[in-house]
């Protein structure tokens, strides 16, 4: 570690990481390799596949396009963060259960997206869906499930 | 109760929705190192200095390598034409120079930086056409000394890396007979896979073997290249697969295995790990190849095809990976799913100062069917006949004899599929809701089902649930963690979630051909239920001794053995398999399957390394279209979909290979495009202009599953997943043409080329 590591402190899905990091680390970066949660996936580190969407103090973030230490303090939700111990919750589950991810490696992205999507719009089109979804690349589905699966989870969080 | 052509919940699904999966991108070892290499900034060049002195003295770094480093050994899929590092000439931006494994990925990546590399570059061999003539500079000097990787040497010459060509007699005659010649080129782009999960491997070098961790399509494949490579045998390499985000073909040769592999042996034993960024991925992936198909067709008045002439002209690319192989597909699809007379073929696959082409789902197919269809739509339109009943005059039927001398059987599905788009959409209605700048598209074609070999042993647990043990994986489709999952409980007559598959290990599984060609459901599913039937048998002969009956009068359902006909009179499985290690030991069973190639007429063509498709599918697709006037853009408003599946195993397996496929069709026809400039390097470097399609771009795919159960196939199962991505370019382009009044022939089509042909 070189001699401008900054220190940084974040609280990801309820846990304080505490640690020391070079400035120009991303924060995508820093939560797989420092913290070890590896559930936000890297497709491009350029901001474009949003498969490292993460919650940065409510708001949806690619993890890719931010530096650590510019999280110092925050507030961080990562697709670790959704299930309740063992428990998925109910957009996890509508994804499982409408084949809503094949490779699944955009799935965390798409979940956390969704998550903040839903907070917004609890009743929501299939076109709202869609151009809800339509920053993050699935290449596997061809997204029909994907919208199948945050519909039926609206309509699950609805009750 | 069966779970066959049930939904049932796949197996990885918990572990990818809450972020448990471990993909190869993630795995890591104990002591691990990283690795970074330096690549070829041109396309064409000599290496006139290569320093690597700066980098050894960098911080961290544990090894640099170059080619003097690396046994002097050829390696290649088909032919031996690659190196592992290019040491005096340079082929393709991208191409490896060396490797350096340091303490960290920036270390590693700064080291790489350090190295003095100077490269004088040369012309690169970048337009088809000239790389064939004969003052064209040679890719490969030295192409005659190269060898196949296995087999007879097959027809190649200079910078034509493989030919495929058949001539039979009477095409000459009938042109001079024609009513009329329709004469048509079409030029089809690359197109980059771009899974989402960039390639990775770890490498460890250990009591002088090679282990390579990594998320890959064909495992088994990665162990023959490395071990070429490196100048082993293949029993020296482990590969050890991983959860994969996504390959659709790209994943199915190797990568940087061999670099991490020959970098830990470097580095002295430590596992070493290398990751490409996503501009390394886009550069250097094995895309599917551009195209140019020209086709003549030399018709009667009525339309009768009376001859035909198809020419392919296709990029390989600086080396030749899988293509060589694919070469003959041309012949397979050269009257695409339509009658026709002789038919003169001619397929060219040829060498270029371009990144390597390689497999994409529905390789080769995707742009003859474009070139087909487009020109079926062209001689429609000169003969004033209507598209879709000119395609049902000429369609095959069963018993169809093919340009190769294969016999379709069943190609009378293809009109079932034909009836089933009409009774979901009317061709008639969807005439009359046609207006000004909105089109209709139609075609159809057939495909194969991969017929490589696959393996699998299946254990009962002796608490009654099953492990199976196979090298086949499942590359995101479902294929493993749905499919083969619900043939073992289906057979054994347990729930789909007691049946626990393996991840792919070349050390512990029997031989697997990879996921590639739809061929998991159908060919390691089959090696499955062949092994069930074994653990079944086992399982009656314990089980009969338990219950004083005789093994035929038993049958295994819902978790017990029971007689048939007294249901009352049973014994649990789970107490069947404890029993078992106690009087015959543990019960399992294993199972290998190949399909056989269908006959075929080896003397149709010189160069027919493909001789002919088994297990064929049949597919009819529809497009409808809007196209923007001013902006140019074209929107697919309804995409249909009728296809022959064998037997719907799983039918979220099933519509999700055919919304993906088709959604890949979609870039192709119209976003996506891998530009190749005139120096030979790509203008996309990133996802940023490499434009994927996105949800906005995708309607959801209105789909018809035509079942004819396959006798071979497991519970009737053929192939799925390639099949879609066929036919998307084809009845797009249709479909705009049709929307426009003009033809457009090349691919994608662009907001930029709709507005010229508008305006033209």
């Amino acid at each position: 570690m070189s001699d401008d590591s900054q220190a940084v402190s974040v609280t990801i899905n309820g846990h304080l990481y505490s640690g020391t990091c070079e400035p120009r680390l991303t924060l995508a970066d820093f939560i797989r390799h420092e913290c070890g949660l590896t559930g936000t996936h890297l497709g491009c580190e350029h901001g474009v596949c949003g498969a490292c969407t993460i919650i940065v103090d409510g708001r949806s973030t690619r993890a890719c396009l931010m530096l650590a230490v510019q999280a110092d303090g925050s507030e961080i939700t990562t697709v670790e963060g959704l299930a309740n111990g063992a428990e998925l919750n109910p957009l996890q589950e509508a994804f499982w259960n409408n084949h809503g991810l094949q490779c699944g490696f955009c799935t965390p992205g798409m979940l956390m997206c969704a998550t903040e999507f839903l907070e917004g719009n609890p009743e929501p089109t299939a076109d709202e869906v869609r151009e809800c979804i339509s920053g993050n690349l699935c290449r596997c589905t061809g997204y029909a499930s994907i919208v199948a699966s945050v519909l039926s989870a609206a309509e699950e969080l609805r009750r | 109760m069966t779970v066959i052509g049930e939904r049932v919940p796949r197996a990885d699904g918990q572990a990818k929705v809450s972020g448990e999966a471990v993909y190869g991108v993630d795995h890591e070892e104990p002591g691990m190192i990283w690795g970074a290499l330096l690549r070829s900034p041109v396309s064409s060049g000599t290496i006139t200095r290569l320093d690597t002195a700066p980098a050894l003295a960098m911080p961290g770094v544990h090894a640099v390598i170059t080619a003097a480093d690396a046994p002097d050994a050829y390696a290649g899929w088909v032919l031996r034409d690659q190196r592992l590092f290019a040491s005096d000439r340079v082929r393709y931006e991208g191409q490896p120079i060396a490797a350096v494994a340091a303490e960290t990925l920036a270390q590693a990546r700064a080291a790489a930086a350090a190295i003095v590399l100077d490269v004088e570059a040369l012309p690169a061999v970048v337009d088809l056409e000239q790389a064939m003539t004969p003052d064209s500079p040679l890719v490969h000097p030295d192409w005659e000394s190269y060898v196949p990787a296995a087999g007879p040497d097959f027809p190649r010459h200079g910078n034509v890396a493989a030919e495929c060509i058949a001539d039979p007699p009477g095409v000459d005659e009938a042109f001079a007979r024609a009513y009329r010649v329709i004469t048509d080129e079409f030029v089809a782009q690359r197109q980059y896979q771009a899974y989402i999960e960039p390639k990775s491997a770890v490498g460890i070098f250990r009591g002088g073997r090679y282990t390579v961790h990594t998320a890959h399509q064909f495992p088994f494949n990665v162990r023959d290249r490395v071990a070429q490579f490196l100048d082993v045998r293949p029993s020296a390499v482990r590969v050890v697969g991983h959860t994969i985000g996504g390959g659709f073909g790209a994943k199915l040769d190797a990568g940087l295995e061999p670099y991490a592999a020959l970098l830990s042996r470097a580095a002295g034993g430590l596992p070493v790990k290398l990751v490409n960024t996503r501009t390394e991925d886009l550069l250097t992936c094995p895309s599917r190849e551009g195209a140019i198909t020209r086709i003549r067709s030399a018709v009667a008045a009525d339309g009768t095809i009376l001859a035909r002439e198809l020419e392919v002209i296709a990029d390989n690319g600086a080396c030749s990976g899988e293509m060589p192989w694919l070469a003959a597909i041309a012949l397979h699809c050269a009257r695409g799913v339509y009658q026709g007379g002789p038919t003169r073929v001619t397929a060219r696959l040829v060498y270029t100062n371009t990144a390597p082409t390689g497999a994409f789902r529905g390789v080769n197919g995707t742009y003859l069917y474009h070139a087909v269809e487009r020109h079926m739509d062209h001689i429609a339109a000169e003969l004033t006949l209507d598209r879709r009943d000119y395609r049902l005059r000429l369609l095959f039927g069963d018993g169809e004899e093919l340009l190769n001398g294969q016999v379709l059987h069943e190609a009378g599905i293809l009109r079932q599929g034909f009836d089933a788009l009409e009774a979901l959409a009317p061709w008639a209605d969807l005439e009359a809701g046609r207006r000004p700048y909105r089109g209709i598209g139609i075609g159809a074609a057939w495909w194969l089902t991969n017929p490589g070999p696959g393996s699998a042993v299946v254990s009962l647990r002796e608490d009654g649930t099953a492990a199976v043990v196979t090298a086949a994986n499942d590359n995101g489709s479902g294929a493993v963690s749905i499919g083969v999952t619900q043939i073992v409980a289906e057979r054994l007559g347990i729930p789909p979630e007691d049946v626990f598959v393996t991840l792919p290990d070349t050390d512990i599984a029997g031989y697997d051909g990879g996921s590639q060609g739809s061929r998991t459901t159908r060919a390691v599913g089959k090696a499955a239920l062949i092994a069930a039937d074994e653990v079944v048998e086992k399982i009656k002969a314990v089980a009969a001794g338990l219950l004083e009956a005789a093994p035929d009068d038993l049958e295994v359902a819902e978790g017990s053995v029971r007689v048939k006909g007294a249901p009352g009179t049973r014994v649990p499985i789970a107490m069947v398999a404890s029993t078992a290690l106690n009087t015959v030991g543990p019960l399992q069973g294993t199972g290998s399957f190949v399909t056989p190639f269908p006959d075929f007429n080896p003397s149709c063509a010189s160069g027919l390394l493909f001789p002919s498709f088994p297990t064929p599918t049949y597919h009819v697709h529809i497009a409808e279209v809007e196209v923007d006037p001013v902006t140019g853009t074209v929107r697919v408003l309804r995409y249909l979909v009728a296809q022959e599946v064998g037997r719907v195993i799983s039918p979220d397996g099933t519509y999700g290979q055919v919304s993906g496929a088709v959604a890949q069709g979609i870039g192709y026809a119209l976003h996506e495009s891998l530009r190749i400039g005139e120096d030979g390097r790509y203008r996309e470097r990133t996802l940023e202009s490499y434009r994927l399609p996105l949800a906005v771009d995708i309607p959801r795919v209105e789909f018809v599953a035509l079942e004819h159960p396959d006798p071979d196939g497991p519970y009737g199962a053929k192939g799925v997943a390639e099949g879609p991505v066929l036919l998307p370019a084809a009845v797009i382009a249709n479909a705009v043409c049709d929307a426009i009044g003009r033809p457009l022939n090349s691919i994608p089509i662009t907001p930029e080329e709709v507005l010229a042909a508008i305006q033209s």
